[in-house]
């Protein structure tokens, strides 16, 4: 089997393959040695000799698999797309979504949130009139949703997580405890716990509740059945004992110091250990190759370079019996219509989807002990659904403990405002510096947006890359509909200032690349990294690019895989569901494999590739 | 396994026996963590790993020896007078050839530490005791009793406390376990990457307790790797002098893993085994160090606590280990004035704590 991506898509579906005994072959785009610490360190310590810290600042520069920034978009004037980066962005609204391409993929700068979605996002257009409906419901998708928790190693409570539809199987525990609340969330809970908002005719109550992460805490004893859980630490090839539980760090996002939040490289070991999986690095997927028979896909065509900086490269053809890209919702579209394979449905690319941020700061009366903890522990999820989707979007609201780092830059651009502007230094700067950030609030909305086809993906010969490959073309704008939803949070977010007695701080500069208005108002909206939607999954190949195993309807042993596959995306951050879609595509695949045991491999594949 | 000769025959001496072997796990985390946090930051993280997990690791025996004590009824006590040991001191061994001491890493410091973990077990019966011979400097794991006489080895000294748990239920049944389950620290409250805590309520779990510290520390029985696939203490710490990693299947001195790198010089030059005394009264390091020994005598107090039932207090004092860090780095990278180029280090002087805090 080849794999194209080593990210937690494809590292779950190489690892769940090489424990039924298949031969596996990784090809990631990016670098990466086999997950010693010492590289992982190498990584922290760019990042934290870095000046701007963004979710990419712990990687190096690499042309030949270039990953896009957040400082990257720039304001998009209409029919003037901005192609000065790697991704292509062709307006109206300039995405600052990034991914990460090295070994391990984004989960290499994820937060770690891991909300299942709601039943009711798995079938918005019956329930709402909104959307798509996915050919799966929450209950066939739930087993997989455990599978995957497992895998993660979620802490969470059900007890907090039952909610808005949300259902366990009977007896269920994460495998470790929830995480506990950060102080300022309990400052945000006393304030707020309670307070009842109105919307399309419900009354819904607020309440500060945590999230589930995909963080180590304390192993849960009850879980799978009494045997209890066992955390997996940091991964190496030569100190397996390093890392544990979670500390309380502040930077999650992007690399979390003592690897207690999950990467995809944890996984990668253990597949590693199998001894059936190889892993590529630094080689580019740069076409997929048809058999002109049978349609089947015969080939990876791959562009394999030593050096970075340089475009030298060799090129070679991989080929297998299955294949998956892995290579998340914008490689995985650009890869196969850089192949020139648009899908029979025509949806190839289309229906991108990402969670639309709002942000809101503020700063509180007292000092909340902002900075402190993990980047986010709690929110209000209380929103995510109800009749009112049929009007407007839903959204869970993010309360973070990084003060308002995201939206102004804190804590840097307090310290330079305050040396520059204010003239402090010594302790007078330090004290002011602490009680100033430790009072932040801010409240990041993760509104939904639903699927529209006119959001895409695509390729122009125009536009390529270091090495030859078509660059990824992003056009995309909000919905009306998500943006009824954003103006609903904005009057939120003052409601929950006013019940805090914070002073709102929140401003949205017109020049930024992000600005969008809607009846009048302005709002900066950012891009949240859930990137989905390009190959849909669903009930026919006219209508869709996958089936509900994520197989593409045009090419039987072919694979699409991850965030890309989804037709909605709710309210949740996407990591947790589409690992567990690939729990469900890998038992499905070794299925298929059993059945195909009959079929022999092409002429040319090499003895060792299952 | 012959339990004919063993010295333990009463509850009131395997208690004496387990409250040593306490003693014993925590008198090597001062010298680990001063190695630990003499590195200069931003270098030496193949040595900061290596000597990082197995500080953790004698944290973890610690809290296994607590509740072998707590299983039989004992109650563990770290904040009794000469817990914590004035180094330099002895650690069991047949020649007295070596003192602990709190030192900067060097390799002189990893010499020192191999001689702690070393795997050697006695050549026969006869010699798993030997007869002290330096009767004036602070000794550990002496056996109870007599005074005048030690263990070969730290495993040699579990060994018997495992003969011990043996004997006492063959004499006594169950009723050796008698003490509150409420006690035990379960594995929720502590783990690392390697070794899981285990609660003990009864002889097997005490032999799983006693396997996993005897193992982690020096793969007793002549292994490198225990059925965890796990390097023993001993190897750990030998791969910094070999300069190479271990891998399962190696041979003893043989590593065969990928290189490491050690740079014995970007470390700060401290004080070996410095005390109070070095720095001048009313000076800032006087407070600091005064100040670290405090913030340990409170750890050690939070523990005590957490061993005599609440053990949820584990989880906080995860904070109080990040304080002692700082405190501990506050010491470490300032000199001491008129000593040229010495720095300072955390004293450990519990005594002085106490008269400090009273």
């Amino acid at each position: 089997m080849v794999v194209v991506g080593s990210g937690i898509s494809g590292s779950i579906i190489a690892n769940e393959l090489s424990r039924a005994g298949k031969t596996v072959l990784i090809l990631e785009a990016g670098p990466g040695t086999d997950s010693s610490l010492v590289e992982y360190e190498a990584f922290l310590t760019r990042f934290y000799d870095a000046a701007v810290k963004d979710n990419q600042s712990p990687y190096a520069p690499n042309p030949n698999a270039a990953m896009p920034r957040s400082s990257d978009a720039v304001r998009i004037w209409p029919g003037q797309p901005d192609s000065s980066t790697y991704l292509v962005r062709n307006g109206p609204l300039a995405t600052d979504s990034t991914y990460t391409r090295v070994l391990g993929g984004t989960t290499l700068h994820w937060e770690g949130k891991t909300p299942r979605m709601m039943p009711d996002d798995f079938r918005t257009r019956s329930a709402y009139g909104v959307g798509l409906d996915w050919p799966l419901t929450y209950t066939e998708l739930s087993p997989h949703y455990a599978q995957a928790e497992r895998e993660l190693g979620v802490s969470g409570d059900v007890e907090t997580q039952t909610f808005g539809g949300i259902t366990f199987e009977p007896g269920y525990v994460y495998p470790m405890r929830g995480l506990p609340l950060s102080y300022l969330d309990t400052v945000v809970a006393k304030g707020i716990d309670g307070t009842a908002v109105e919307l399309a005719g419900e009354r819904y109550e607020l309440r500060v509740r945590p999230f589930p992460q995909a963080r180590n805490g304390i192993p849960n004893p009850d879980y799978d059945d009494g045997r209890g859980f066992v955390p997996v630490g940091a991964v190496s090839t030569n100190q397996v004992e390093e890392g544990g539980r979670c500390q309380g760090n502040n930077n999650c996002v992007p690399l979390c110091p003592v690897q207690a939040k999950y990467n995809a490289r944890k996984t990668l070991a253990k597949a590693l250990q199998t001894g059936c999986v190889d892993i590529l690095v630094q080689t580019v997927a740069s076409k997929v190759i048809l058999d002109p028979v049978t349609g089947r896909v015969s080939g990876i065509e791959v562009k394999a370079y030593e050096d970075p900086v340089s475009p030298r490269h060799t090129t070679w053809t991989m080929r297998g019996h299955v294949f998956v890209l892995a290579a998340n919702a914008i490689e995985n579209a650009r890869l196969m219509l850089a192949s020139g394979l648009g899908s029979s449905s025509g949806l190839m690319g289309r229906n991108l989807m990402d969670h639309a941020y709002l942000l809101s700061w503020g700063l509180l009366p007292e000092v909340a002990g902002t900075f402190r903890g993990t980047n986010c522990t709690g929110g209000i999820s209380d929103l995510r659904t109800g009749a009112f989707r049929r009007q407007q979007a839903a959204f869970a609201v993010d309360i973070h403990n990084d003060g308002w780092a995201w939206a102004v830059g804190s804590p840097y651009s307090d310290l330079i405002q305050m040396v520059d502007q204010e003239n402090l230094f010594g302790a007078r700067l330090r004290n002011a510096l602490q009680s100033r950030i430790s009072s932040q609030l801010q409240l990041a909305f993760i509104i939904e947006v639903p699927p529209s086809e006119s959001n895409r993906v695509t390729v122009d010969p125009a536009y390529t890359d270091q090495l030859g490959n078509m660059r990824p073309v992003i056009s995309y704008t909000l919905p009306d509909y998500t943006m009824r939803g954003a103006s609903y949070a904005r009057q939120l977010a003052r409601r929950v200032f006013q019940c805090l007695d914070a002073a709102d701080h929140t401003s949205y500069d017109p020049e930024d690349s992000q600005y969008v208005t809607y009846e009048g108002q302005g709002y900066v909206i950012r891009g949240g990294n859930h990137l989905a939607g390009t190959h849909i999954m669903g009930t026919s190949p006219a209508t869709s690019v996958v089936d509900d195993r994520q197989r593409s309807w045009d090419h039987k042993n072919l694979y699409l895989v991850g965030g890309g596959s989804m037709p909605t995306i709710g309210t949740s951050n996407i990591t947790l569901t589409l690992a567990a879609l690939c729990f469900r595509s890998a038992r499905h695949i070794i299925q298929q494999l059993r059945a195909d045991a009959s079929l022999t491999l092409p002429p040319d594949a090499p003895s060792d590739a299952a | 396994m012959s339990t004919a000769s063993t010295r333990i025959t009463t509850v009131e001496r395997l208690r004496e026996y387990l409250y040593l072997a306490m003693q014993l796990e925590h008198a090597t985390i001062p010298p680990y963590l001063t190695a630990l946090y003499s590195l200069k930051p931003g270098t030496n993280s193949d040595a900061y790993h290596v000597i990082r997990v197995v500080a953790v690791e004698e944290m973890l025996h610690l809290t296994l020896d607590a509740n072998m004590l707590n299983a039989i009824g004992g109650s563990p006590d770290l904040t009794a007078p000469s817990f914590v040991p004035d180094y330099p001191a002895f650690l069991p061994d047949g020649e007295t050839d070596f003192q602990v001491s709190r030192q900067r890493f060097s390799r002189e410091a990893m010499q020192n530490i191999l001689e702690i973990e070393r795997p050697k077990q006695t050549p026969s019966e006869q010699h798993r005791l030997v007869r002290r011979s330096a009767p004036k400097a602070q000794q550990l794991a002496v056996v109870p009793g007599e005074p005048s006489m030690q263990y070969y080895s730290i495993g040699e000294f579990y060994a018997e406390i495992g003969r011990g748990f043996r004997y006492l239920h063959k004499e006594m049944g169950d009723a050796l376990f008698r003490g509150d389950p409420a006690r035990q620290v379960g594995k929720e409250y502590f783990y690392s990457g390697g070794g899981e805590l285990t609660t003990v309520t009864d002889l097997d779990s005490a032999e799983v307790a006693i396997r996993l510290i005897s193992e982690q520390g020096e793969g007793y029985g002549g292994r490198i790797y225990d059925e965890h696939r796990e390097l023993a203490h001993y190897y750990r710490f030998e791969q910094l002098l070999l300069g190479r990693y271990y891998l399962d299947g190696d041979q003893p001195g043989q590593p065969t893993g990928p290189a490491l790198s050690v740079d014995w010089d970007a470390v700060y030059p401290i004080k070996q085994d410095a005390r109070l005394a070095d720095y001048p009264a009313g000076s800032e390091l006087r407070d600091a160090a005064v100040a670290f020994n405090r913030a340990y005598a409170d750890f050690l107090g939070l523990l005590t606590k957490a061993f005599t039932g609440q053990p949820e207090l584990l989880i906080e004092a995860v904070t109080g280990m990040f304080r002692l860090r700082d405190l501990m780095i506050q010491l470490i990278r300032n000199p001491i004035p008129g000593l040229d180029g010495v720095n300072a280090a955390p004293t450990f002087e519990m005594a002085a704590a106490a008269v400090v805090s009273s």
